[in-house]
């Protein structure tokens, strides 16, 4: 499990995480997490994307330290997960998902006690507490009991509580699952500044957007393996030529005007109303597509390029749309 | 490890069990309607032994204590300390199935530290119920003879069954995980209670209750109040309870450190 010695310098280099060959096997024979290879760079945002089940949070769960693969190795801040746990700890922060926090106590609390959890003092752990409440902007609420917090500001002190000790790395499970859209993009500019001061991200969710807002990188992870990883532009790459929408004016006339933009490209009809054109040339395609319709005396009401989402590379490398995803948590 | 490290960790990891008892304790506190039967029911059992079955004390081999209420406290001080160690098992249930362990368990502690800090809270909660219930009985009727220090004696007892009960909670919530399950645990704290000499003495138990007494740690543990309360070495032994204490605490609270490594096992 333990990396040799002389690989592991030149291996972890700058990387933050190092995942090899991972594998997880419940009793009973399930194989949650099936060879998972996994490279994060120091001060990167990795999106781990995944339909429920897919075998995100287990893998979450490996690289925590709070599960033990059953093969495979992983380090995480260069220290191994099976043979140096307690190193492990010390340099990650992580908010698991569904923000698992004490009900009947207040976010101060909960602060000070996950402070005193990772070594601070009762002064430090104090203070810390308070400039983090801050931070997440729950000043007023800190001496609250969390079963009065809304979910968004649950996220907030999960958030909070996961940056006690300042952590290079920090692993958050579905940070976003049921927030509000406000509540959503307050975490993600959040994320996004701690990156910016240099903390290494692993972001595991449901959310094509979210990933696409805030990693660098992204591993969609299906049946426990990884089926496709890249930027999010490389990842469009996967699914072919960009798309041209054309919306008309007069929807009768969609029968007759696919018929004739079928010279540009291949050319579907949308469950919605207008037509979808792929073609090579993307948005040079406008100008011909408009003038054939205009010829044919098709009014146009709108144009749009379409560039491929993660929801295309979902259905093109799963084979099957991300919303009919689902199924229990591994 | 060298000297300083070791130091320094133990520093750490003893804040981090100050810490752990402190939420324990407070989140009891809050937890009223769990808290509050583990208060309230020994006192009731209490009153209705004071009230109704004092004459168990004219039954031959029965010890001479001045008054029944007076022997019978340590049984109830037992309850107590069983049932908040029964509480802090289903705390620490919630805590596995409301996802809070995992917030534990992934920080820098040692497994034992988490265990210890469950441990202390009861232990705590142990001496609060030992002062509430003696206090009751010196009230009504109950003259302990052994004095301030039988009376420390035993509260260090119960805070001792406190902890063995927090231990013995600790592990099968670990080892289970099922809230549920640890809530309908409660018949079993009977089934220790009246398997010890917790309402009479062990000569006046039936023969089968009797032998299982002889292996049920509790047995000492209430003897060596009763012995401490009234300064009468023929009622227990002081040294054998807290033998049998400490080893109780000791055995509980390594089976719940075992049963949490073996939950990343699985």
């Amino acid at each position: 499990m333990q990396p040799d010695a002389t690989s592991t310098q030149a291996e972890l280099g700058d990387h933050a995480i190092v995942v090899k060959g991972l594998e997880r096997i419940y009793p009973g024979g399930l194989r949650a997490v099936d060879g998972v290879d996994i490279v994060v760079d120091s001060g990167e945002i990795y999106g781990f994307l995944g339909p429920n089940g897919a075998g995100k949070s287990t893998t979450v769960r490996i690289l925590t330290t709070l599960l033990r693969p059953t093969g495979g190795s992983a380090t995480v801040a260069g220290f191994d997960v099976l043979h140096e746990a307690p190193q492990v700890r010390r340099a990650i922060g992580v908010a698991l998902q569904e923000a698992a926090l004490d009900p009947l106590m207040t976010g101060r609390e909960l602060l000070q006690l996950q402070g005193a959890l990772h070594g601070l003092k009762r002064a430090e752990a104090k203070l810390r507490g308070a400039d983090l409440l801050e931070r997440v902007d729950l000043v007023d609420a800190g001496d609250r009991l969390l079963g009065t917090y809304s979910g968004g500001m649950r996220r907030r002190l999960d958030l909070a509580m996961a940056l006690v000790h300042r952590p290079s790395v920090l692993f958050l499970d579905e940070p976003t699952t049921g927030l509000d859209p406000v509540s959503r993009s307050a975490l993600w500019r959040e994320v996004k500044a701690l990156n910016d001061e240099g903390t290494t991200v692993f972001l595991t969710t449901q959310y094509l957007e979210e990933a696409e807002q805030l990693a660098d990188r992204v591993g969609i992870i299906d049946h426990g393996r990884i089926v496709a990883e890249g930027t999010p532009q490389e990842l469009g790459r996967l699914v072919g030529e960009p798309g041209l929408y054309v919306k008309l004016l007069d929807e009768t006339q969609t029968e007759k005007a696919r018929d004739l933009l079928a010279v540009h490209g291949a050319v579907s009809e949308r469950r919605e109303g207008g037509l979808t054109i792929r073609t090579a040339l993307g948005a040079r395609a406008i100008a011909p597509i408009v003038r054939t319709l205009d010829d044919a005396q098709i009014e146009v009401d709108a144009v749009e390029v379409e560039e491929p989402t993660l929801d295309d590379v979902f259905l093109a490398v799963t084979g099957r749309p991300a919303e009919e995803t689902g199924g229990d948590q591994t | 490890m060298t000297d300083v490290a070791l130091e320094r960790d133990l520093a750490v990891q003893g804040r981090v069990i100050l810490a752990l008892a402190q939420r324990a304790l407070r989140v009891q506190l809050r937890r009223a309607q769990f808290l509050l039967p583990s208060f309230l029911l020994p006192l009731l059992l209490l009153a209705v032994v004071a009230s109704g079955t004092s004459a168990a004390q004219q039954l031959p081999g029965f010890p001479s204590t001045g008054s029944y209420v007076g022997f019978v406290v340590s049984g109830t001080i037992m309850q107590g300390t069983l049932l908040a160690g029964l509480m802090a098992g289903i705390a620490i249930a919630g805590d596995i199935e409301g996802g809070f362990f995992d917030r534990l368990l992934s920080a820098p502690v040692h497994r034992s530290s988490i265990v210890l800090g469950r441990v202390l809270g009861t232990a705590a909660i142990g001496v609060a119920q030992a002062v509430l219930f003696l206090a009751v009985a010196f009230a009504i009727g109950a003259d302990f003879t052994g004095g301030a220090v039988g009376i420390l004696l035993t509260i260090l007892l119960a805070a001792l069954s406190a902890s063995a009960a927090a231990g013995l909670g600790a592990a099968l919530a670990l080892r289970t995980g099922s809230l549920s399950l640890m809530q309908n645990l409660f018949p079993f704290v009977f089934v220790l209670l009246f398997t010890a000499p917790a309402f009479f003495p062990r000569a006046l138990l039936s023969p089968v209750l009797e032998k299982i007494s002889v292996v049920n740690p509790l047995s000492y543990v209430v003897e060596g109040m009763r012995a401490a309360l009234f300064d009468l070495p023929a009622l227990g032994s002081v040294p054998g309870g807290f033998a049998a204490g400490i080893g109780s605490v000791v055995l509980t609270s390594s089976i719940a450190v075992w049963a949490m490594r073996s939950r990343a096992e699985t």
